[in-house]
């Protein structure tokens, strides 16, 4: 067993939550914006609801295969080699989304605090501190990832209520302007956040227990769902359909927040703390990306592992787009394409399928 | 009378004899392991005094049986760590002038003299025999004495311990303002008797073992059966005999041998001069670790939030209590990350400080040389060093220390313009801060500050964040005899909670903390909630007894 | 495991001071800055002026060297032209020996010949480099922004922090960057900025500085001095980045009735019974709902105004006991400020032309589907469209005393 800590159902729904949410909160509600203009908000829950189908296919995979992760369990349904192969382009996939995620957050950094600070050396001090919590198992992320949970949902909280007085929801209206078309294109890009759900199936296996791996997912999507619903609803009754041209819509929000007198412009602290919610999902997909790698070259331990990986993190994260706006627009526009009708969608549809009727076929024997 | 016996233990050289004794010094020590006492006194007089050869606190007084001249006795003990008036009074007044003739004229001979010593002549609580030379030195050494007769192998001891001891005082580490004012002394036996105290059930068992090479030192494992996981006595017990080691002087040995990572500033053995704190903590279903020669008494297994906790924690009422420890883990956080969130802020958020506050802030720094992270810096350390004068210095220029920190440090830096006003209030309460909980539960906080200052000196508040992830992480994976450290806040056992950050009311903590105490966990009745008597003015009795109860 | 997490430690540890300059800004090496003016300058050109606060003058704590010495400048007022506003500032850079720091700036102001030419070219530094606030006040000065800026206040510390201290209290249309933002954004909404200008408050008692208005400046230095003081005088109105005229101080009120902008402030009423004689009513609240109408060809609005207040002062003897006369009070008092409002409407419509009510929103989210044919001519649109304003009044207190104490038998 490479892994032996256990988490419990709490737990795991604090790693999705953050596993899923911890970028979206800097620049999803612009993307949905963009496209869906002041019904932004509708492109968010429209995407809850489809996301819904790939938590229940990841769920289901991981069911009809226990105790298996989603790189072993791609043995046993397509065979030795193509199993290998697809199991190499998952974790290839991880490492290209991983490596975006640092660079997002770097680059947030970089932009809008720590002016002039290599973003070189802001990447590696957070996959230096990844890299710490992995060696110290998934037992110790799922738990300090829950202490942290708290504060980074509750500067979540709080930024909605400082800021209910620069709030006019008529510039959520009209409804429905947008038509339902750009309301889709707009739910695709959180749609394939959501997909992000996926890496789920790497860690179903170490539940106390599997079997709650359904509600686990279902009260994932309800926490998210209120997240994305709020963030957009809150970004546009700020600044109105205008949300859609800034990169950091939710961090404009904070900055018009004045505790006067006190703190001017507390933004540097929820920031802070948002940052440790992108630090933990980076950590858990670097896990992910190891785990992964060790089962696939089906080694004893995956500790040897995080260094090399880490290294090749933060070589991709510098190198993985030439700049924020090419970034942004990689997010906003291929991604979609690129994540969702293939290794969040595409792939895990064919592989329950095949299973499906695999499991058929041994039954009827 | 006893035979003649020179009985060798398996390991012992093939033929040693009495005689042989004096040879090579290497082999006398395993030799003497093996004997037995002689019922010769000449000889074994003759073998404790080369033992204690230039021991001039051992004391050989050989004197004569009342009645019978020609039997010899012999008492030995160290000099200071016997009671002497009780045996000058107890057992050789006895013994030479007193003892009462037999009422059925048995003539006391050489043969029966120990039988009437003990029986009759002895006025000791306390005796034991030995025939284990080895034993008896152990006894004397322990501040027992024991008694030789001649014609007889065997050594009677007195327990006759008695030396100068400090007296129970009020506990110097933990003070309370309600709550039992005693506190351990140095005495093993003297720190199990205030927990007995406290604890009168035949289930509070206290083990005993000696650990130390040279120094021989006495250690009680107490526990109370039937609430503690016998599993993690067997843990405690293995740990402490795996322990070799020439000598134990505090229970800071022992807590560094068997403490779980070893390396981590985080202390995972908890210790305490308080018996009160220990018998809470048997309560629980944790075992308490004695060391004889030390006031405090190490408890296992500790968790962070015990760090906040304090025994008048539970004799005061729960909501001030509660407000108390909220106001303990901000002073924890205020101690560890003030000065970095102070540079952090003036350094790299300066947004984040109101207008009017920033240009006061700016107007006394405009004077000062140096970054703010340096010059906070220099406080911090100025300051540590005034604390530990402070703990080291004679008590009589105590004073004198006091006022040059005040004045030098603090009036003469702001005015010479070398550090600002605001950050001689930022360090000083850090420094405050840091004092409210209590002394060792505090160092790690003392000593992270530093590390987190130059991170937030180099990237601000995300320095800082990033400083505390770590910490957090690292106290995440830490484990204290198989708990994690964390507990209850990391992983969450909700049940647990009404004992950390808050103290519930006593009568709704009907469990014991989930971790230590699973074997046994209900500790009271519930539904004791006090209420007030129902239907007074019909059932009188049962007003009384309401009243009774309240 | 230990060894490599100490290697690891160690490698950081190292690191640290490397990054010990990186984006660390030392107190003692900003220039701060607490308000900024833009005015056009020839060829195109931007000129920044920068109010910047001295912090060695501000003094610290109880060093009592600023009460004992001679008052002096709080702020540096240092003006440069540029391009672009940040060409102006790292100018301005080789003037100012600090770094210029924007997180503290309070005031924007705009000059009223930048105004005049278009602001869209000038404000985007202020929305775009993370330094800077989305809660800045916005202003528009009548003359030059340099001019307004290079003053004090005699109650706070700089001229800035008494200008915003003004305009958060209500005085005035506020508006931060990121409503102007959003105003110039919407098609339905044309924006509004408050009027500061200098004017002459008071003589300064005792030994002063040298005052603000400049030609009191060329007078021999004793004798009194008039001062003046950054004063809200009005509102700018724009057509989208233009400024086209100005609002005076009650028009503008009877423009925040309209903007549902109302929180606090005062209605003066005649007398019913003596002529010449005035009542004034302090407003408690005042909210304003506007309903538009479209019937495929005539854009009308229904505007319902309700208010609370509190009678706070009366000249006349009228006893406000008698029903009728309260009654016909509040009439009275629904009359001025529909009044004030029709004036300010008619105004905005006749003279200016453009809608700075944001009516045009309130049309575009009853009618969303008919909007996108309207919206590029919606001024045009408004200016005939009719407005039918109703107004609800209630005086719902009367201060200390119902009828006045010294009130005839």
């Amino acid at each position: 067993m490479l892994e032996g800590g256990k988490i419990d159902t709490w737990q795991a729904v604090f790693l999705n939550v953050i596993m899923v949410s911890a970028t979206a909160l800097l620049g999803a509600p612009a993307i949905m914006v963009a496209q869906a203009g002041q019904d932004g908000w509708l492109s968010a829950l429209l995407a809850t609801m489809l996301g819904l189908p790939i938590a229940w296919i990841t769920v289901k995979l991981s069911s009809l295969y226990p105790g298996q992760t989603l790189i072993q369990y791609l043995d046993d349904i397509l065979g030795r080699w193509p199993g290998k192969a697809l199991g190499l382009l998952y974790l290839l996939y991880f490492t290209h989304i991983t490596s975006i995620m640092v660079r997002e957050y770097g680059s947030f950094l970089v932009d809008v605090f720590l002016i002039g600070t290599p973003i070189t050396v802001v990447n590696a001090m957070g996959l230096i501190i990844s890299a710490y919590i992995i060696k110290l198992g998934l037992e110790v992320l799922a738990r300090s990832n829950q202490l942290f949970f708290p504060w980074v949902i509750g500067s979540l909280v709080l930024t909605f209520l400082l800021v209910i007085p620069e709030m006019d929801l008529a510039r959520v209206q009209p409804v429905l302007e947008a038509g339902g078309l750009q309301i889709f294109k707009g739910s695709l890009a959180p749609l394939a956040w959501y997909g992000e759900i996926i890496a789920f199936a790497m860690v179903i296996p170490f539940l106390a227990k599997p079997g709650e791996a359904g509600k686990i997912v279902i009260l994932t999507f309800i926490i998210l769902g209120l997240i994305f619903f709020l963030l957009v609803v809150v970004g546009l009754a700020v600044f109105g359909p205008g949300l859609a041209n800034m990169n950091y819509p939710i961090l404009n929000v904070t900055r018009v927040i004045s505790l006067s007198r006190v703190i001017e412009r507390p933004e540097p602290l929820i920031m802070t703390v948002w940052v440790t919610g992108g630090l933990f999902k980076v950590t858990f997909f670097y896990y992910i990306i190891v785990l992964g790698s060790a089962q696939l070259l089906q080694l004893k331990s995956y500790r040897p592992l995080v260094l090399p990986v880490g290294a090749i993190l933060a070589a991709l994260s510098l190198n993985v787009s030439a700049s924020t706006l090419q970034m942004f627009s990689f997010l906003a526009h291929y991604w979609p394409f690129y994540a969702l009708f293939t290794f969040e969608f595409g792939f895990p549809v064919a592989l329950l399928g095949i299973a499906l009727i695999k499991n058929r076929g041994n039954k009827s024997k | 009378m006893a035979f003649f016996s020179r009985r060798r233990k398996k390991t012992g050289p093939a033929d040693a004899k009495p005689n042989t004794r004096d040879s090579g010094q290497g082999s006398k020590k395993q030799i003497a392991q093996s004997l037995l006492l002689s019922p010769d006194l000449d000889e074994n007089l003759r073998f404790l005094k080369q033992s204690f050869a230039d021991c001039s606190d051992v004391v050989f007084r050989e004197f004569l049986f009342a009645q019978r001249e020609q039997i010899k006795l012999a008492l030995v003990y160290v000099d200071g760590l016997t009671n002497k008036s009780q045996l000058s009074d107890q057992v050789m007044r006895a013994l030479s002038l007193e003892i009462p003739a037999a009422t059925d004229n048995t003539v006391i001979t050489k043969a029966n003299a120990l039988h009437y010593v003990k029986m009759r002549g002895l006025c000791i609580h306390q005796v034991k025999e030995t025939e284990n030379l080895q034993e008896a030195v152990e006894a004397i050494l322990s501040g027992d004495s024991i008694l030789l007769v001649d014609g007889h192998a065997t050594a009677v001891i007195n327990g006759s311990r008695g030396w100068e001891a400090r007296s129970i005082e009020e506990s110097q580490t933990q003070g309370v303002v309600r709550g039992p004012r005693e506190s351990f002394v140095e005495t093993l036996r003297t720190n199990t008797s205030l927990v007995r105290r406290k604890i009168k059930n035949k289930d509070l068992k206290i083990e005993s073992l000696t650990l130390g090479e040279v120094t021989r030192t006495d250690i009680a494992v107490a526990y109370i059966k039937g609430i503690v996981n016998e599993d993690l006595v067997t843990e405690v017990k293995q740990r402490l005999t795996r322990i070799k080691i020439d000598g134990i002087l505090e229970s800071g040995y022992i807590e560094e041998l068997i403490r779980d990572n070893p390396l981590s500033m985080f202390p995972t053995v908890g210790h305490t001069d308080r018996p009160d704190r220990v018998a809470a903590n048997l309560l629980e279903g944790r075992v308490a670790i004695f060391v004889d020669g030390t006031p405090m008494v190490l408890t296992v297994p500790h968790f962070f939030v015990e760090a906040i906790q304090t025994p008048e924690d539970y004799y005061e009422q729960a909501l001030f209590t509660s407000f108390v420890r909220l106001l303990r883990i901000g002073s924890l956080l205020i101690a560890l990350t003030l000065p970095s969130l102070y540079v952090a802020i003036i350094s790299f958020h300066q947004e984040m400080l109101p207008t009017p506050l920033l240009l006061s802030i700016a107007a006394q720094r405009e004077a000062v040389p140096f970054p703010v992270f340096v010059e906070a810096l220099l406080m911090e350390i100025a300051f540590e060093i005034i604390r530990e004068a402070g703990i080291r210095l004679p008590r009589q220029v105590g004073q004198a220390i006091s006022i040059v920190a005040a004045l030098i440090v603090g009036q003469a830096a702001v005015q010479a313009g070398l550090v600002a006003g605001a950050t001689i209030i930022v360090v000083a309460l850090t420094a405050m801060a840091s004092f409210v909980v209590y002394y060792s539960g505090s160092l790690a906080f003392r000593l992270l500050r530093f590390p987190l200052m130059f991170l937030a000196a180099s990237f601000g508040l995300f320095g800082l964040i990033a400083g505390l992830i770590v910490i957090v992480v690292h106290m995440t994976s830490l484990r204290s005899f198989g708990v994690p450290y964390l507990a209850p806040i990391g992983p969450l056992v909700p049940g647990d909670l009404k004992d950390s950050i808050v103290r519930a009311p006593w009568w709704a903590m009907i469990k014991r903390p989930h971790l230590v105490g699973q074997n046994n966990p209900v500790r009271e009745a519930s539904g004791m909630r006090p209420k007030p008597p129902q239907t007074t003015a019909q059932k009188g009795g049962d007003a009384d007894a309401g009243r009774r109860q309240n | 495991m230990i060894k490599k997490t100490l290697c690891l430690l160690l490698i950081l540890c190292l690191l640290l001071p490397l990054g010990g300059c990186w984006s660390r800004q030392e107190l003692g090496d900003l220039a701060i800055v607490l308000a900024a003016g833009l005015d056009s300058a020839p060829d195109g050109k931007i000129m920044l002026t920068v109010q910047l606060a001295r912090p060695s003058a501000f003094g610290g704590g109880d060093n009592g060297q600023r009460a004992a010495g001679p008052q002096q400048n709080n702020v540096w007022v240092v003006s440069q032209t540029g391009d672009t506003v940040y060409d102006a500032q790292r100018y301005l850079e080789a003037k100012v020996s600090r770094e210029l720091y924007w997180g503290h700036t309070m005031l924007l102001v705009l000059g009223e010949q930048i105004a005049r030419e278009g602001i869209r070219k000038a404000f985007n530094f202020f929305s775009r480099a993370p330094d800077t606030r989305e809660t800045i006040w916005v202003l528009v000065s009548r003359g030059a922004a340099s001019e307004v800026l290079n003053s004090h206040s005699q109650l706070e510390n700089t001229s800035a922090q008494g200008v915003g201290a003004m305009v958060r209290s209500g005085v005035g249309v506020p508006v931060m960057m990121k409503d102007l933002s959003m105003m110039l954004a919407s098609k339905g909404t044309n924006p509004v900025l408050p009027r500061i200008e200098l004017t002459a408050s008071g003589t300064p008692q005792g030994p002063g500085m040298k005052e603000n208005i400049p030609q009191a400046q060329t007078e021999p230095s004793h004798g009194t001095h008039t001062h003046a003081e950054l004063t809200i005088t009005g509102t700018g109105v724009f057509n989208d980045d233009r400024l086209v005229g100005w609002l005076g101080m009650m028009e503008s009120r009877g423009m925040l009735w309209l903007r549902d902008e109302i929180e606090k402030g005062e209605i003066t009423i005649p007398s019913l019974t003596e002529p010449g004689k005035h009542l004034s009513i302090r407003i408690d609240r005042g909210t304003t709902e506007v309903e538009p109408y479209y019937d495929g060809q005539n854009i009308w609005f229904d505007v319902k105004m309700r208010m609370d207040g509190e009678l706070w002062e009366q000249q006349s003897m009228e006893k406000i006991t008698e029903p009728q006369i309260f009654a016909a009070l509040e009439k009275s008092l629904a009359l001025r400020i529909e009044e004030k409002s029709r004036a300010v409407l008619e105004k905005t419509q006749q003279v200016f032309g453009v809608d700075i009510f944001g009516f045009g929103d309130a049309w575009h989210r009853k009618y969303p589907n008919e909007w996108p044919a309207l919206k590029d001519r919606w001024d045009e649109e408004f200016k005939t469209a009719d407005v039918h304003i109703t107004v609800e009044a209630k005086i719902r207190r009367t201060g200390l005393t119902t009828n006045r104490i010294s009130q005839e038998e």
